[in-house]
């Protein structure tokens, strides 16, 4: 799949219309589809392929700023603690986990989702990177707007009907209602921030691993299966597991401060002119107001990334105008 | 069985040194009480040793003492059948480990769910409160009043010389464990934190303050509904060989509902001295010459002296003058006249018989 296939945009209202089951169809039973308010700085993103029938949507997340300072978000602390006993020739090494808002305030990378029909692995982590690209593009543009971290939480392992072993083996203890499948019924009845009512029920002290079931120690910290794209992706991007997990099924936390992240350290605001060679041009996002993100080829000259292909005239921008830009590739030399 | 003494049987006394044959001998029998009896000679030997001292100790009692008792049967010329003890300040050097049950409320409105949830803290509540401990009797005795006087006699001592224990008393009892060392609570929990059963773990820490073993186990609050079903049945459960002295216990009016034990998740029982039935009803009462009353309540009677105590069970009424024959004062080596610490039970003596042992 050529990236040139690919579109960014948000996600707007006609792709959530009643008939229109492109965008409905990627997400999962329960996912929030309410479009974020203006004022809110949140944005949902949209991957598609441009095709002659139109655009199928192949991956889509929300960029949040400042999670769980309205509404409280919990996640279990993976810590450790070492009981000696240095007579007995003992020495124990304990993994606990600790219910917590650590990551109260940071921004988030929630609610994200892909298509896997009819897609190859490759297709499909071609259209999570430019989707993450896309996301971390708007937060350097919107840099003000964000705190100190950013992250995201990863799918714990399930089972072929639904079931999670870390919630089987913890959080059922302390709360027997659904929680097989998608939780869409719980979504459904309470909104996207079910999971702070059933953290309440959840237990405040540390709790030690070892007192759960093999299985569910086994799952702290592990990805879902459908999901094993995302550690590498994540991780190419400067994210990595910070010892935080999932409430319900005890997926991994992936973090990483914004302000180290290759992306953000790559992200520059250059001027735009048109004119360059295809042959030696590489892909760049750019940012454009109204939270518009296109997909162009060009190659940077200093403070101007000369672009191969001609912007759309109605995105045509007064000659000394910035934009923020960011190379697709990784390896891209930002300088 | 000789019947020189049918309605003053029974006997305790602190052990001494030379008890050492027959307490070793109580130790290797499969006698039914709380095996915290050495059976290592020389262990027992030094708990003999430490119980003479601080039996004869005039000096301020420091609460690192131990106060060993044994039972005589007067019937059978003093054939030593129980022994029970007093810890006057346990966990004195350290600290004194339990799991204090709790019960946390989680409420969820919106999800209509309120939880209690069971919790066990681990503490140092009982760190100084004076132990009952060490309750062995001879299976044969158990279902006459020989345990009665084994372990409500220690009350009337410790009432006796209350400047030597604190005004809080407990006792620990014996969780659910078979003979093959298999324990549910412990599996459930300490094994966790050892990797071997209770008796390997017993054993290393042998000679050693129990408190090792208490700084491996988890800190934090355990949630009892994470833990396995046999280990959940087993809280504040007893062994079989904890019945009897168990059951005295809470008839003396001690509260078993707060702590257990951290090891065996058995029962640890708490109460206030003056709070317990032996010590609320026990009077100082002047002895005088006469036969001894069947038919009348048994009373728990001690001669009140710390080095020589002695404790019988003899049937009187509630006249404000004791009766002792000459057996009786002869057992609790008074003279006629002395004043004794006097507590009725509840059952009485039968008339004109023999308490069957």
């Amino acid at each position: 799949m050529k990236s040139s296939n690919l579109h960014v945009r948000a996600v707007s209202v006609e792709d959530l219309a009643p008939g229109n089951g492109g965008l409905r169809s990627l997400l999962p039973g329960g996912t929030d589809t309410t479009l974020p308010a203006p004022e809110s700085g949140e944005q949902w993103l949209l991957v598609e392929r441009l095709g002659a029938d139109g655009g199928r949507p192949l991956a889509c997340l929300r960029l949040r700023a400042g999670i769980g300072l309205q509404a409280p978000r919990h996640w279990y602390h993976v810590g450790c603690v070492v009981h000696a006993a240095k007579p007995l020739q003992l020495f124990h090494r304990q993994s606990t986990l600790l219910l917590g808002s650590d990551h109260a305030g940071a921004s988030e990378l929630a609610d994200l989702c892909w298509a896997r029909a009819g897609l190859s692995l490759a297709e499909q982590a071609a259209a999570l990177r430019l989707l993450l690209r896309a996301a971390l593009l708007q937060l350097a543009q919107q840099r003000h707007a964000h705190g100190v971290s950013l992250i995201i939480e990863l799918p714990g392992p399930r089972d072929d009907e639904g079931r999670s072993p870390f919630w089987q083996g913890l959080g059922r203890h302390f709360y027997a209602g659904e929680m097989v499948g998608h939780t869409a019924g719980l979504a459904a009845r309470h909104g996207p921030d079910w999971r702070a009512l059933v953290a309440v029920l959840l237990p405040r002290q540390p709790v030690y691993a070892s007192f759960l079931p093999a299985a569910t120690q086994a799952a702290i910290g592990q990805v879902d299966a459908s999901a094993q794209l995302l550690p590498e992706l994540l991780g190419s991007e400067g994210l990595a597991y910070d010892h935080h997990v999932g409430i319900i099924d005890g997926g991994p936390v992936f973090a990483a401060c914004i302000d180290r992240l290759p992306a953000l350290l790559q992200a520059r605001r250059l001027s735009l002119a048109e004119g360059g060679d295809a042959a030696t041009s590489e892909p760049w996002l750019l940012a454009l107001p109204g939270q518009q993100t296109l997909l162009l080829r060009g190659r940077r000259e200093g403070q101007v990334l000369r672009l191969a292909q001609a912007l759309p005239a109605d995105l045509r921008l007064a000659g000394d105008a910035l934009v923020w830009a960011l190379p697709l590739e990784l390896s891209a030399d930002p300088r | 069985m000789s019947d020189r003494h049918p309605l003053c049987r029974y006997l305790l006394r602190p052990a001494l040194p030379a008890d050492l044959a027959a307490l070793e001998r109580l130790a290797h029998a499969s006698a039914i009480g709380i095996s915290s009896l050495p059976s290592n000679r020389a262990a027992l030997q030094d708990k003999l040793e430490r119980s003479a001292h601080a039996f004869e100790s005039e000096d301020d009692a420091t609460g690192e003492e131990i106060y060993l008792f044994v039972l005589e049967d007067l019937a059978r010329d003093g054939t030593i059948i129980g022994t029970s003890g007093i810890e006057a300040s346990p966990g004195f050097h350290d600290r004194f480990y339990s799991y204090r049950n709790e019960f946390i409320v989680q409420v969820s409105p919106e999800l209509g769910t309120r939880n209690r949830i069971h919790t066990l803290h681990l503490c140092h509540d009982l760190t100084g409160v004076s132990l009952l401990t060490g309750f062995h009797i001879d299976p044969a005795y158990a279902d006459g009043l020989a345990p009665q006087l084994l372990s409500r006699a220690r009350l009337l001592f410790i009432a006796q010389f209350a400047e030597r224990f604190s005004d809080r008393i407990a006792s620990e009892n014996p969780g659910p464990a078979d003979d093959n060392g298999g324990c549910p609570f412990w599996d459930a929990v300490g094994r966790r934190f050892f990797d071997m059963d209770y008796p390997s773990a017993e054993a290393l820490t042998s000679g050693r303050n129990k408190a090792y073993i208490a700084e491996l186990m988890p800190q934090s609050p355990i949630y009892v509904p994470l833990l396995d079903e046999p280990a959940q049945w087993a809280l504040g459960q007893l062994h079989a060989v904890g019945e009897l002295p168990f059951a005295i216990l809470l008839d003396e009016g001690f509260e078993a509902d707060t702590y257990i034990n951290i090891y065996d998740g058995g029962p640890t029982v708490e109460g206030r001295l003056q709070t317990l039935k032996s010590v609320r009803r026990a009077r100082r009462r002047p002895s005088q010459a006469g036969t001894l009353q069947p038919g009348a309540r048994w009373q728990l009677v001690s001669n009140g002296r710390r080095r020589d105590f002695r404790a019988v069970l003899l049937p009187a009424d509630a006249a404000p003058t004791l009766t002792l024959d000459e057996a009786s004062a002869a057992a609790l080596g008074l003279h006629i006249g002395e004043p004794v610490l006097a507590a009725a039970l509840d059952w009485a003596a039968p008339a004109g018989a023999e308490e069957a042992a």
